[in-house]
């Protein structure tokens, strides 16, 4: 193997230099594995650790996986872009909304509405807008006020009056850190901050106040993700544990746990779910500690049109949630 | 826009008292203009939040026609 690792060179190249053709199929097969043992040692530049997800999202891969938006009824939604920038969006919804009620029974009202919403999403300035037939108004605004300052304001204002919420999120994004601090309606006040320890590991922490109940609490978060998997756990004053792992079995399927316990109501979850992303669908299902099976797919009939389905059922409610629709528009 | 931050109907309150303290009826008219501020700002953004989205977007490159706000094409 001497005189082949001769022929090779300083730099490997990648193609065999001038040599017999038959010897040059040795060296083909030769030369891929020692490139990939010269990728494998790579030293962690301690002083130049990646910026970690944002505290919210830390769970995101999780919450994508397994909490697809399932409905009832019938959807529409269709987007229609004017600019580059700005869209339009038009979306009907018909069916039944979950009303959250003392008893364990689901009260379930029939409910339709049509929605209306504009987008303008520049890279510094994104404005999105909702209204409903009710006049209920969805607001979101996030802009960049330098490099590393991020302004978000997210706000839901009804006719109802006492209704509203508005809440503002001021991000600053470090090299290694991320915090923000947020001010809400009510008197709330929160912040949290997140930091990389290791290229795969970050730990984080929050702390809100709520003025009006005298209400505080403090939680911890901890996320290790490597390229195949994400692990995160997260504890909080309120009595709450909440852990994930997401497994990639491969490019296309992807597999997620979730386990979530309520120390004051001592009520336990925990659920299984899968991900496949397929080239024209990508279908989402999940079973729950409390007998609920669900699942979502979305179907690419054509460019920009999409079929959607979605199932939930609960055997133990007898709550039956069968959902269609359809999306337009990118 | 900071002025959305607390939606507190508590304002009202502080009207009961006015007569009996010099002192804090100061903070108090500021509670009360700020509480009727943030009930019109509350109302302009209401009504005006998705007009403004338009503007911005119907000025902003390339600009889009006006026909296009209204037809499904």
């Amino acid at each position: 193997m001497g005189s082949s690792v001769s022929h090779a060179a300083a730099p490997p190249p990648p193609l065999p230099s001038p040599s017999p053709p038959p010897s040059s199929v040795g060296l083909a097969a030769a030369l891929p594995p020692k490139q990939d043992e010269k990728a494998e040692p790579e030293k962690v530049d301690w002083l130049n650790l990646p910026c970690p997800i944002p505290f919210e999202e830390i769970q995101r891969e999780a919450l994508m996986s397994l909490k697809p938006e399932l409905f009832e009824g019938l959807r529409f939604d269709f987007t229609k872009g004017l600019n580059q920038r700005f869209s339009l969006s038009h979306s009907v919804f018909m069916g039944s909304m979950e009303v959250p009620s003392q008893s364990s029974d689901t009260l379930k009202v029939p409910t339709a509405h049509y929605e209306f919403g504009a987008n303008f999403l520049d890279p510094k300035l994104m404005l999105v807008g909702r209204v409903l037939t009710d006049g209920r108004l969805n607001a979101r605004v996030k802009c960049d006020l330098t490099d590393n300052l991020t302004m978000k304001i997210n706000a839901q204002l009804t006719n109802e009056p006492h209704f509203s919420q508005g809440m503002f999120n001021f991000d600053y994004k470090g090299t290694d850190f991320r915090s923000q601090l947020q001010i809400g309606n009510n008197a709330f006040y929160g912040g949290n901050y997140i930091q990389s320890i290791s290229p795969h590991l970050s730990l984080g922490t929050e702390i809100f106040w709520l003025g009006h109940q005298r209400k505080s609490g403090i939680g911890f978060a901890a996320r290790y993700n490597t390229d195949n998997m994400v692990a995160t756990g997260q504890v909080a004053s309120t009595g709450i544990v909440a852990l994930s792992y997401v497994q990639k079995v491969s490019e296309k399927v992807s597999l997620a746990s979730d386990f979530m316990y309520n120390h004051l109501t001592q009520d336990v979850t925990s659920s299984f779910g899968y991900d496949y992303i397929l080239r024209q669908c990508r279908l989402r299902g999940k079973i729950d500690s409390n007998g609920v099976f669900a699942a979502f797919l979305e179907e690419r009939l054509n460019m920009g049109v999409n079929f959607i389905l979605s199932a939930e059922v609960d055997h133990r409610k007898k709550d039956y949630k069968f959902g269609f629709g359809m999306t337009v528009g990118e | 826009m900071a002025a959305k931050t607390s939606l507190k109907g508590k304002g009202k309150a502080g009207k009961g008292s006015k007569g009996s303290e010099e002192g804090s009826s100061a903070a108090k008219c500021v509670k009360e203009w700020s509480t009727w501020a943030m009930k019109k700002a509350k109302v302009i953004t209401h009504y005006g939040f998705i007009p403004l989205i338009i503007v911005i977007g119907m000025n902003s490159e390339p600009k889009p026609q006006l026909y296009q706000l209204l037809s499904p094409v």
